[in-house]
């Protein structure tokens, strides 16, 4: 099944009942959206930290600095796995960036100051060539920068998931091997063009008309910086 | 692939990584306990002459099965003595933050790398240069930060006070004073104490306790001084989670304390209890979406102020623990409607008791006695304790106890649960 089907059918699943336990919490957990959010440049959006920088691989298998992806636009970036099939973790991440690239897309004046950026958890499997068959039909796309990043080894990519606070586990077998289950906090990172993050959104917080008006925010904020520099 | 084949695999996904237990914490945490906890970490005052007399972070296994069950199995002093009171976990769960209300430093503990043995990893005591605030109380995570509610002051060491946010790394970002004012249809007072979010509503609520100038003085001179009686919060504040910014200010009478949102997906309330007027109040949106608050129950006899303390919901949001401190009694009120709760049972667990933690399933209830150094009853009321109970639905039953005073640890406050971590970090593949 690819990708894409795979994930419209489990959110579905899961949004049909899914667990079905008289308290189950992971639906507590899940996005919920019963508010609307307020307009994009009403409010400010904390400078939380800087981004961390390092060496990593892009597609191509160039290595590139991470600083050179997560300045200049607004970047939003996150820690995927391609083989990840937690309905909550990567594929929900993929159906919300999807969603996010196709507003982004539809205000092409804002679609040139933004990017997303997808950092894998497991260079091993996630070769360049792995990161190609997975986003190939998004990095070529000459309408919106959608970068696939992965790293050398296991030790060069430490220092980033700890410099942005993204935790994850290999899950173990009965016989405590390890097995192909990473277990990670979904996050995503939101960053100016200054290379400060401005949000982290977890799945609690994966609200795609806030995560838009986000997006929006900083590129008001840019504008005003602008102007008052002229 | 074949969907079918996936969905066993997914029920076991989803069931470990979306699992709560106490039904407290940040919604934004991961690493939730829906099974047995391990281990209670309990933020312990220190008592001059009792120990090291030092504040410190005692570990005590909760786990039936270990052969340890019900001992004392770690403790880490910070060999200074402040007024420790309320602590919470980073949004990884990697790290414990705890506040000291007197000196206004934030010690920071790795509880994720060895749950049994945390380590004392930092301490942050720019609070009061960053911000003015004085007495960190609530600490409550957000992705990747901190935002920490306050309950003072460095100037005058009143009520008036705000939130300060830190991130995860304890780099300072911006404070938020309380509001004080005129605030749609009440008027801020600027007190501050206890915060709770949800996501869902964009919703952050804050309440309302006291200022330096009367946690730290003695119970009976405060009760007893009508000026200091006067000298405590009367309000909640409905803010935008998103713009950080107070939009409602509810009056809420008589000092409203610990929140709880229900966890109840859909649900649209919280409720709180005020120690001065041991009343529950309900904050729900109305007919319109609009936030309102009001009286909906009372606490034992309010005439003898039996001083509610902590209160704990349970995850259905049918239930609710709350503890009366000066009659050393927990409650427990049935509030499937939220409207009307009812009181369906009543023990007296101790001769003081604060706070009440209970697991996700409800089946274990943990007590600790201590409300404040200077607040705590004296002589042979002044036990202190944690007490663990197992709940069936009709009847605490006492599982264990550990006398804090025997162990020469101090006294017992805030608690929280974590568990052996699952797999293995990346680092050590």
């Amino acid at each position: 099944m690819r990708l894409r089907a795979f994930v419209t059918a489990a959110v579905a699943w899961l949004a049909a009942g899914g667990l079905d336990a008289a308290t189950d919490p992971g639906r507590a957990l899940a996005p919920r959206m019963e508010f609307v959010p307020p307009a994009a440049g009403t409010y400010e959006l904390q400078r939380i930290q800087r981004a961390p920088d390092a060496e990593l691989l892009d597609a191509n298998a160039n290595v590139r600095r991470l600083s050179g992806y997560t300045t200049q636009k607004i970047t939003l970036l996150t820690f995927f796995y391609t083989y990840c099939v937690d309905p909550w973790g990567c594929p929900f991440a993929y159906q919300t960036l999807t969603g996010l690239r196709d507003r982004v897309i539809a205000e092409p004046q804002l679609a040139s100051r933004v990017r997303f950026v997808s950092v894998s958890f497991d260079p091993t499997h996630d070769t360049p060539a792995a990161l190609r068959q997975y986003g190939g039909r998004f990095m070529g796309d000459p309408r919106f920068e959608w970068q696939f990043l992965t790293a050398r080894s296991v030790p060069e990519l430490l220092p980033v998931l700890d410099g942005f606070g993204q935790d994850v586990r290999v899950e173990k077998d009965a016989s405590g091997r390890p097995t192909r289950t990473m277990n990670h906090m979904l996050k995503m990172f939101l960053i100016d063009p200054e290379g400060v993050v401005r949000e982290i959104y977890s799945l609690a917080y994966l609200q795609q008309p806030v995560m838009f008006n986000d997006i929006r925010t900083l590129a008001l904020e840019e504008d005003s910086a602008l102007a008052k520099a002229r | 692939m074949n969907i079918r084949s996936l969905i066993p695999g997914i029920a076991l996904l989803v069931c470990s990584i979306a699992l709560a237990d106490e039904t407290c914490n940040s919604p934004y945490m991961t690493g939730l306990i829906k099974g047995q906890e391990d281990f209670i970490h309990v933020w312990t005052l220190g008592v001059s002459g009792v120990g090291d007399g030092s504040d410190k972070l005692v570990t005590i296994d909760v786990n039936p099965k270990s052969s340890k069950y019900g001992k004392l199995v770690h403790s880490v002093s910070v060999g200074e003595r402040g007024e420790s009171h309320h602590m919470g976990f980073t949004d990884d769960r990697k790290q414990l933050w705890a506040g000291g209300l007197d000196n206004n430093k934030i010690y920071v503990f790795d509880v994720g790398t060895d749950p049994a043995q945390p380590k004392l990893v930092k301490t942050i005591k720019d609070l009061g240069k960053h911000t003015g605030f004085l007495g960190p109380h609530t600490f409550y995570a957000l992705p990747g930060r901190m935002l920490i509610a306050t309950l003072s002051n460095t100037a005058k060491k009143d009520g008036v006070t705000g939130m300060a946010l830190y991130n995860n790394n304890g780099d300072f970002i911006a404070k938020y004073p309380m509001p004080v004012g005129k605030l749609g249809t009440g008027t801020g007072d600027g007190y501050g104490y206890d915060i709770a979010i949800n996501p869902a509503r964009n919703a952050i609520l804050t309440s309302s306790f006291a200022g330096w100038n009367n946690y730290m003085r003695d119970l009976g001179e405060v009760v007893g001084d009508p000026a200091a009686m006067k000298q405590f919060g009367n309000t909640m504040v409905m803010w935008d989670l998103k713009a950080m910014k107070p939009s409602q200010v509810f009056e809420v009478p008589g000092a409203p304390l610990e929140i709880r949102w229900s966890l109840k997906p859909g649900d649209n309330w919280a409720i709180t209890a005020t120690a001065l007027t041991s009343k529950l109040w309900l904050i729900k949106q109305d007919a319109a979406g609009h936030w309102q608050a009001r009286e909906v129950g009372t606490i034992g006899d309010p005439a003898k102020i039996p001083l509610p303390v902590d209160i704990s919901i349970a995850a259905d949001g049918k239930g609710l623990w709350v503890n009366t401190f000066m009659d050393g009694t927990t409650h427990y009120f049935d509030i499937s409607n939220p409207e009307h709760p009812v009181e369906t049972y009543a023990k007296q667990t101790g001769k003081q008791v604060n706070m009440i933690s209970q697991s996700w399933d409800g089946k274990r209830v943990y007590i600790t006695s201590s409300l404040l150094s200077k607040w705590d009853k004296k002589g042979a009321d002044d036990e202190q304790f944690l007490r663990a109970y197992n709940w069936d639905g009709k009847e605490l039953t006492l599982a264990f106890a550990t006398d804090f005073k025997a162990a020469k640890l101090g006294r017992p406050h805030h608690m929280k649960f974590t568990a052996r971590p699952a797999g293995t970090a990346l680092a050590e593949l």
